[in-house]
């Protein structure tokens, strides 16, 4: 395999558009949060810690280039946001289950799934499917070590563009603090869909 | 701590896109620690999911 099929610029543009649909997933959410005034649960809270994570590292090979340390954040969080995923996923996977006797049962609800589905899963289905394709697309583009070379120069358009969809991820980084410090004040998140207005009093 | 820990993200961010600054990684990697010990506090150890391993 040629070394040099996938540039340094080529891989800021693919981390580029990673760090865009991470983005726009996180947007999505909120979307989702606010047309069914459902408020995201700590478990919930904690994917998109993971979701913003992933970002943030795809972030760092845009504007500082391609490194694996960089995709090792990656990485890493995806298998933190996995890992809560697929917890959640196993919370609600049983419905006839109850969750106060811990033994089955055939009454009808007695385990509810948490939310409403989106395309016949529910969020935290979509979270394990999101970081498994995560991991598989780290895992695929560090096969190309083309671009790992050190002094590649970084076209002045693409730098522009980074620099833009860098501040959008700071844009939805912060509006996640500010509806998280809402939600949960700086204790714990409640679980049952609350907000903790009284921090305004 | 899940606004701490959405907070450091957001910081280092902001660092990133304004300095290039090369710490985010570390940031990262104390956020997720923060979400570990978030997640075992959410954790009912003493409930049973009705599955065995």
């Amino acid at each position: 395999m040629k070394d040099d099929i996938l540039s340094p610029a080529a891989a800021r543009v693919l981390n580029l558009l990673g760090m865009l649909a991470m983005t726009a997933v996180l947007l999505g959410a909120y979307v989702y949060q606010f047309s069914y005034r459902e408020l995201p649960c700590t478990l919930c809270q904690l994917q998109r810690v993971a979701m913003v994570a992933v970002a943030l590292g795809a972030a760092m090979n845009v504007m500082l280039g391609p490194s694996p340390r960089h995709y090792g954040v990656c990485l890493v969080s995806a298998m933190f946001g996995i890992g809560i995923s697929i917890r959640q996923t196993l919370l609600h996977i049983n419905p006839f289950f109850d969750s106060k006797t811990g033994q089955p049962t055939l009454a009808a609800a007695s385990n509810p799934p948490f939310g409403q589905p989106v395309m016949g899963l529910h969020l935290y289905v979509w979270g394990v499917v999101l970081f498994a394709t995560v991991i598989l697309a780290v895992g695929i583009v560090q096969l190309f070590k083309g671009q790992f070379k050190a002094g590649a120069p970084e076209p002045e358009w693409l730098k522009r563009v980074a620099s833009l969809g860098v501040a959008v991820l700071v844009i939805v980084a912060s509006l996640e603090t500010l509806t998280t410090f809402m939600e949960c004040g700086f204790g714990a998140c409640p679980n049952d869909g609350g907000w903790n207005w009284w921090i305004f009093g | 701590m899940m606004t701490a820990t959405f907070g450091l993200l957001a910081v280092s961010a902001f660092f990133l896109w304004w300095r290039k600054a090369e710490w985010g990684w570390a940031a990262v990697m104390i956020a997720l620690i923060l979400g570990i010990v978030i997640f075992m506090g959410d954790v009912d150890f003493s409930s049973k999911l009705g599955v065995q391993l």
